[in-house]
């Protein structure tokens, strides 16, 4: 090759290269790129859609765009699906569940019709509407359900929620199909029987059907194809930057009918300040969650609006009490009473959120208002328990001294890069000190963090900031009945009778008024051996484009009213 | 140069694989793998036990490793353990998207910086070169990821809430929601437009060394005999410069491009964090957190591939640069 000619072919290729990755067209690209079962599927799903007109009212048309900092790696597969926004898509978005909640938080008919149990209450039987369609025009019928049901009891599937299905009789031999509107289940009798239901979407039996179980998993409908029931029929999905999903016309009228959105994009833009400035320029309409810090600058946007939402999740010290320095419930309960929680939440989320005392959330049922003041802020009476416990500091040294002269210093972890956690930890250390308890913060990668804390044989801590998002089926046994001390979430190492014998009966009880004072005894039980120093419910915050109406949040989740969402004509 | 290139080419293979074994045994090495970050008392020990059996990481790590490096002479890097998807799928779709951001910062990069060094050196401590010199040295030692949240502050939010500039640019994504539904004109201006402000954060940090090196380098050419030869010929000062000194002032920046393609392809983690951009390095970055073992794997296959691909464009290019060099 002679000099020039070599010039020439070196910013050819350069030159290719680029203009390559700029023009070409990314739908053409990634639809070469599909695997087989995309390529058959899809355009069934494209004919099916295509035999519908655009409804007429003007509330129907518009693009909407939520902006969040995470993908959702899971995706649509509800069989191996591992994520809170992966199963939010799940159950609001694209997919359908046998039952939904309604605003009270009670049972509602979604693709159930109706249900109802024998007099022995083991037989569980679901009557399910003749109207919704797969997005490819299957009908969805009970086939799909006793499938679904299979699959997630199937050990090689490797559902992760399997607890879900503790009451049930596992298998092809629990669930028959009576018609293809029918489906029984043998179950045993237990509370909140339902809410295995409200969270696992049915999947498509003749779709998935053959597919092995230990393979479905790594089955390209998750994440390049999904075929659904729900509102919104899969369009895209572009790893690291968005999910699009566009109007299913086939949606139930019976349920609500067709959503008013023509399309709705789900993007990933892992940069909070970037977020923020996506909504104030309009390139998202909906930001999901801002850090408090960012409020005041959704607030003051004339344009935009700031929403408040109450959620399931919530914050928490764990302490271990294997250590000798924790041991005492009097010593926990003390620091408890040392920690400012109203400051901390004031601090960290800027009061967006209600102060914990145990993990039933202020929406359920089953909380306990009387307690919501127990436990605040009492420096003096926190001494006193620790003087009373035989913790009082002889040598003067700031520090307080235990019965058998170890002193009361406690590390507390946190993970890698989560600031409020970091935050918490250090404010931990300096309301703490003046009462003699020494706290030492130590950040720990998060990856090693689960390790050092789930790992039975290590437990290598002494207290955690971390956090909880229980379902809405309350159940503390994995976190403090003493059969699961030596399991992975038996962090604390809580060994109580009284808990024992209270997460176990709440287990069975079917109806909310028996089951009502057994949660408050447990609440008061858990203020009085303090496992935990529950921090705050969280509350989530949302920052929204006002030209995006009908947005209804609540603890449900960010999408559950996404049907109902709406955008002006004339601002689309 | 065809076989000195091709000799090289051979040699990088032990290296690559040397590389990709090191990490191997080094993420192995990590605490905690994929499923522990599963994390939800819904989850019995069985289906974590189940889950990891059907990844494939209830095997030995000698037995995975000897899988792994199986698998991947032969074409497949495995499935993503977090995105259940295969692992040659994702690099697939995203690999495009990093060498679109550094391929076009990189063309910014030198020739703006080339331009302004050559620039500086013919106007030699004059008011121009210290000016330059000073703006240069502000964005030499600024944090790529600072500028970049400046440039969205400026261009983007700025530009289009504050000052109603007739032209902003997008702060994040490659593409436009709409993207789908443009015409092909509009689509190759969406694309540019959403590269605008990713491409310069990286470009201005390294316009502003480059400019550096190619000033010393041309005022040190500018001052031979052979270029006051083609002064005295007569020939007009661009022609001196542009056809006489700069060819040769060049060769030290060739060095330059060797050293800073690799970077390029895996270090951009910050600015596709920042804009949104869907690439290897947050892919790679987010991966090792999660214990995504085959995604890292191949991730730092690719980078070491593209680090070998990057040094011979370079070797090749000094070749182009300086005839006197010869490769045997």
């Amino acid at each position: 090759m002679t000099r020039r000619t070599e010039t020439l072919f070196l910013s050819a290729a350069l030159a290719a290269t680029v203009s390559g990755c700029l023009g070409g067209d990314a739908a053409s690209r990634t639809a070469a790129n599909l695997p087989p079962f995309c390529q058959e599927v899809l355009p069934r799903v494209e004919a099916f859609l295509a035999g519908f007109a655009h409804p007429e009212e003007p509330r129907f048309g518009g693009t909407a765009i939520v902006g969040t900092i995470g993908e959702m790696p899971s995706g649509m597969n509800a069989l191996v699906s591992t994520d809170y926004t992966a199963s939010q898509h799940q159950t609001f978005v694209h997919l359908m569940t046998l039952v939904r909640l309604d605003e009270n938080f009670e049972p509602a008919p979604y693709l159930a019709e109706s249900w109802e149990f024998d007099e022995a209450a083991e037989t569980l039987t679901f009557r399910l509407r003749d109207d919704v369609y797969w997005h490819d025009g299957t009908p969805t019928t009970a086939d799909d359900v006793a499938f679904t049901f299979a699959r997630a009891t199937h050990p090689e599937t490797g559902f992760p929620n399997a607890a879900f299905w503790a009451h049930y009789a596992g298998g092809e031999a629990g669930v028959r199909v009576i018609d293809a509107r029918t489906v029984e289940f043998s179950v045993a009798p237990h509370a909140e029987y339902l809410d295995s239901w409200r969270s696992t979407a049915i999947m498509p039996a003749h779709l998935l059907g053959e597919v092995p179980p230990a393979e479905l998993r790594q089955h390209p409908f998750g994440s390049r194809c999904p075929v659904g029931n729900g509102p919104f029929v899969f369009e895209s999905h572009q790893a690291d930057a968005s999910w699009s999903f566009r109007r299913n016309p086939a949606f139930p009228e019976g349920l609500g009918g067709p959503p008013y959105l023509e399309r709705y994009v789900y993007r990933i833009i892992p940069e909070q300040t970037t977020l923020l400035t996506e909504l104030l320029t309009e390139s998202i309409d909906f930001y999901l969650s801002p850090g408090p810090d960012q409020v005041p600058q959704i607030e003051d946007a004339p344009h935009l609006g700031l929403r408040v939402f109450p959620f399931r999740g919530y914050d928490i010290v764990a302490w271990n009490s294997r250590r000798p320095q924790l041991a005492d419930a009097r010593v926990r309960r003390a620091i408890t009473l040392g920690i400012d929680r109203g400051e901390i939440l004031q601090a960290i989320r800027r009061g967006h959120g209600t102060v914990a005392n145990a993990g039933v959330p202020p929406f359920h049922w089953g909380y306990l208002a009387e307690t919501a003041d127990s436990l605040s802020h009492d420096p003096e009476r926190a001494a006193a328990l620790l003087e009373q416990a035989g913790w009082s500091d002889r040598d003067g040294d700031g520090v307080r001294e235990g019965p058998a002269g170890e002193r009361l210093e406690l590390t507390v972890k946190y993970n890698l890069g989560n600031q409020q956690r970091e935050d918490i930890a250090q404010i931990l250390q300096a309301q703490l000190d003046p009462l003699g308890v020494s706290v030492t913060p130590q950040v720990v990668e998060w990856g090693t963090l689960l390790n050092q804390i789930n790992t039975p044989e290590l437990r290598d801590f002494d207290g955690v900031v971390i956090g909880w998002v229980p379902e809405f089926r309350v159940d503390d046994r994995d976190l403090f009945h003493s059969e699961e001390v030596d399991q992975p979430y038996g962090w604390a190492g809580t060994a109580d009778p009284e808990i024992d014998r209270l997460v176990d009966t709440l287990r069975v009880v079917m109806t909310r008024e028996e089951a009502v004072p057994l949660w408050h005894e447990l609440q008061y039980r858990i203020l009085e051996v303090q496992p935990y120093t529950y921090l705050y419910h969280v509350e989530r915050l949302a920052g929204l484009n006002r030209r995006l109406e009908g947005v209804r949040l609540d603890a449900r989740g960010e999408w559950v009213g996404i049907r109902e969402w709406w955008i002006p004509a004339d601002l689309r | 140069m065809t076989v000195f290139l091709l000799r090289r080419l051979v040699q990088a293979v032990p290296i690559v694989l040397g590389i990709a074994t090191l990490v191997f045994f080094l993420l192995a090495l990590a605490p905690g793998d994929a499923v522990s970050f599963l994390v939800s008392p819904n989850i019995t020990p069985e289906a974590l036990e189940q889950i990891r059996r059907n990844m494939g990481l209830d095997q030995p790590v000698h037995i995975r490793y000897l899988r792994w490096m199986g698998s991947m002479l032969t074409g497949d890097f495995g499935i993503s353990l977090t995105r259940n998807e295969p692992v040659r799928d994702i690099i697939l779709a995203i690999l495009p998207n990093t060498l679109t951001l550094s391929l076009s910062a990189i063309l910014l990069a030198f020739a703006g910086g080339i331009l302004i060094g050559v620039f500086q050196a013919v106007r030699h401590n004059r008011l121009a070169d210290s000016a330059l010199s000073v703006i240069g040295l502000f964005f030499y030692s600024m944090p790529s990821f600072w500028l970049a949240l400046m440039l969205i502050l400026v261009f983007s939010l700025g530009a289009r809430n504050l000052w109603e500039w007739p032209i902003w640019f997008p702060a994040s994504g490659m593409t436009s929601v709409d993207y789908p539904f443009m015409s092909p004109g509009e689509q190759i201006r969406d694309r540019l437009a959403h590269l605008v402000l990713p491409s310069l954060s990286l470009a201005l940090v390294l316009a502003a060394g480059i400019a550096r090196y190619m000033r010393a380098s041309m005022l040190e050419v500018i001052r031979q005999d052979y270029v006051r030869t083609a002064r005295s010929k007569g020939l007009s000062e661009f022609r001196v410069i542009a056809r006489h000194a700069l060819p040769n002032g060049l060769i030290p920046i060739v060095t330059l491009l060797g050293l800073y393609l690799p970077t390029f392809f895996s270090g951009a983690v910050l600015i596709e964090t920042v804009f949104a951009w869907p690439g290897m390095g947050r892919l790679v970055v987010d991966a090792i957190f999660q214990r995504d073992y085959p995604v890292v794997m191949a991730g730092t296959f690719i980078f070491a591939v593209l680090v070998v691909i990057g040094n011979l464009v370079a070797d090749a290019l000094y070749a182009i640069v300086d005839p006197r060099i010869r490769y045997e």
